[in-house]
């Protein structure tokens, strides 16, 4: 259950940011008025292009960045106002928050479970579980710095379901991997829309959205242009798959800042 | 608070789990201080042998009879050149200043006829040394001759002169030196290391909270490991305290590593450098003394780390904090100095000072002059700025401009 009300991001840039983007504004609308709703037992898709506010998106709702304008609410509660009740039911997944590389997997989960406070007895059982899902046990003793990009990926997923999140948000989660570790993390995003969570993720990769998402909401340059199933979106748009539909949307869209 | 013991103990396992990082805060620092000063001693102290060993190089004009002789009986060792009164003494001058020859001594002419005939309102005659005061050798040269030589021969000639010398003296002043001195010998030990102790634990404490500080709050920034944390339920205060108590007892450990080495090897170095044993460098605590003196380093240290960690949130990049952290470096430094020179009982305020008050606390501690009042004007000012900062760095932890450059 998460519900977004006209959710708007404004960034101030500094005089340094302002000339690396080209712009003579110093303010940068990464959202701009996107709502929606997703509730328990589904797979919700943001899908849009490099720097269209997905990332950001993902943030206001896991509580890291504050809404500029609009609200955000996880499971009933407000993320700016609630925010340490927001924390406990999500598992919040992103490229840019990593796990410390000194230590090894098995530290690092025991290390979340705890500071979700969860007892020993239940992290190890938790640990048992998705070690053996994601195959981390050949190396969970190995420190994170020596691991590669697939195993740090698993074991950060790992990690960021330790506390059994009821909403699981996951931000661009195959980017990086192959196709056999891709397979098996959106295997088990399935899995756990059969346990009854919501799971909301965001990508630009069309196959993944078509195959995985019940419903995908598209946005382009902060705002939202679409939302539905595949095929209520394939219908609107006129179009025979997702990538066509995008394009069309993008051409109609992508006017701005000309 | 649970929450606070698990980010302490992975802080503490980050940095005792990696070898390397053991190896440069807690060994390398002690094998470096001992080994610098063991090797400042002993090259002092072969520089003092090289001096006795030499045999200074005299150069005498006019040498009154019998003077070899007296050399001889009270065994003066060195190279006597004996010049005529008529030769000219620049070449002696010259080798003195190039450190070739050691000391030049000119008798008066006539020397001893003057001192035989000697009548009331006669010029004293004179013996004229030169040496060269830049030259080690020609120093000690110099110092030696006129202080055996010369003194003893003027004993020798006054009792010629005299017979009986006692009857000169009129009287003696402290014949026994050691019984006129009354002073609290504590005190006195306290006031060597007491100038020395208070700079030195107030900048140890900092350099290691500086260099730990830097990568455990901008370090984690940079590499995306901190926010990881703040995902989490936990409070971004509970977060906060537990980096600052876990930086706080790596601080202290690396300050007492320091100060080991520090015990260990500042005597190595003064046994060998100068004569003055007694600097005062065996104190004794009273179990008073050592509690005041914890609860300032504690308190002072909890101080320093949230200073480095208050200005480590704000930084973009490691190398940003330590530009902004080296201005509060030296503040630290200067206040460790001011009370290293300073003098006289200060008032009671300038103990809630921030790091100058701890310093002149612990200062007034070993001297045995700090009141209850002065204790705790310095740790409740530590205590009190370090709970500012805590609050301060609790909001950064919550602001996204500051985490993630938003």
């Amino acid at each position: 259950m998460i519900e977004i009300n006209n959710l708007t991001k404004v960034y101030k840039l500094s005089k340094k940011q302002m000339q690396e983007q080209k712009t003579k504004k110093n303010m940068k609308k990464a959202v701009d008025g996107v709502s929606l709703k997703a509730s328990k037992g589904e797979i919700y898709g943001l899908l849009g292009p490099n720097g269209a506010g997905k990332t950001t998106t993902l943030r206001c709702i896991a509580t890291l960045l504050k809404p500029t304008d609009g609200n955000v609410s996880v499971c009933g509660f407000d993320t700016v106002k609630e925010g340490e009740e927001v924390r406990k039911k999500i598992g919040f997944l992103t490229n840019e928050i990593k796990l410390d590389p000194q230590f090894s997997p098995e530290y690092m989960f025991k290390f979340f479970g705890r500071l979700h406070g969860i007892d020993d007895k239940t992290i190890k059982e938790r640990q048992e579980k998705l070690f053996s899902y994601f195959g981390i046990h050949d190396f969970k003793d190995k420190k994170i710095n020596d691991l590669s990009t697939g195993m740090k990926q698993k074991a950060a997923i790992a990690v960021s379901l330790v506390h059994d999140p009821e909403v699981i948000i996951f931000d661009e989660p195959t980017n990086g991997l192959d196709i056999v570790t891709a397979r098996s993390v959106t295997d088990y995003l399935k899995q756990l829309k059969e346990e009854g969570k919501l799971v909301i993720i965001s990508t630009h990769i069309m196959s993944e959205a078509e195959k995985l998402c019940d419903r995908i909401g598209i946005i382009i340059n902060g705002k939202k242009v679409t939302e539905g199933t595949l095929n209520e979106i394939l219908e609107e748009t006129k179009t025979s798959d997702l990538e066509d539909a995008f394009f069309q949307l993008y051409k109609e869209h992508n006017v701005e800042e000309v | 608070m649970n929450g606070i013991k698990t980010i302490v103990a992975k802080e503490l396992s980050r940095v005792f789990s990696d070898k390397k990082l053991v190896v440069s805060l807690f060994i390398l620092p002690v094998v470096l201080i001992i080994g610098i000063y063991a090797l400042m001693g002993q090259l002092a102290s072969n520089q003092e042998a090289d001096i006795e060993k030499h045999v200074p190089i005299i150069a005498i004009q006019n040498e009154p009879e019998g003077f070899a002789d007296f050399m001889k009986s009270i065994s003066f060792n060195g190279k006597i050149k004996t010049i005529e009164s008529d030769s000219d003494i620049k070449a002696y001058k010259d080798g003195i200043l190039k450190g070739k020859k050691d000391v030049l001594v000119v008798f008066d002419q006539g020397f001893l006829d003057s001192i035989t005939n000697y009548k009331d309102g006669d010029k004293i005659p004179e013996v004229k040394t030169y040496y060269n005061p830049s030259e080690d050798y020609s120093q000690s040269a110099r110092t030696e001759f006129v202080d055996t030589v010369l003194a003893s021969y003027k004993q020798q000639l006054l009792q010629q002169r005299f017979g009986n010398l006692e009857s000169l003296s009129v009287f003696n002043v402290d014949v026994n030196s050691d019984s006129s001195v009354i002073m609290n010998e504590d005190k006195a030990s306290g006031k060597v290391l007491g100038s020395l102790l208070p700079y030195l634990i107030t900048f140890m404490l900092f350099a290691s909270a500086m260099s730990l500080g830097v990568d455990a709050i901008t370090g984690e920034k940079e590499r995306g490991t901190l926010a990881s944390m703040l995902i989490t339920p936990i409070k971004r205060r509970d977060i906060v305290l537990g980096k600052l108590i876990s930086l706080s007892i790596l601080s202290m450990l690396s300050a007492a590593v320091y100060a080991v080495g520090m015990i260990v090897a500042f005597p190595m170095m003064m046994k060998n450098m100068s004569d003055s044993a007694d600097l005062g460098l065996t104190m004794s605590f009273s179990a008073v003394q050592i509690i005041e003196l914890l609860a300032i380093m504690l308190t002072l240290v909890f101080l320093y780390v949230g200073l480095v960690a208050g200005v480590a949130v704000f930084a973009r990049t490691a190398k940003e904090a330590t530009t902004y952290v080296t201005p509060i470096y030296i503040i630290v430094l200067v206040a460790g100095m001011i009370t290293m020179v300073s003098s006289g009982t200060p008032d009671s305020y300038y103990f809630a000072i921030p790091v100058y008050g701890s310093a002149l606390s612990i200062q007034g501690l070993l001297t045995g002059d700090l009141t209850t009042v002065q204790l705790a004007f310095a740790l409740l000012s530590n205590v009190g700025l370090g709970a500012i900062l805590t609050a301060v760095i609790s909001s950064a932890f919550n602001n996204e401009k500051v985490m993630f450059n938003a």
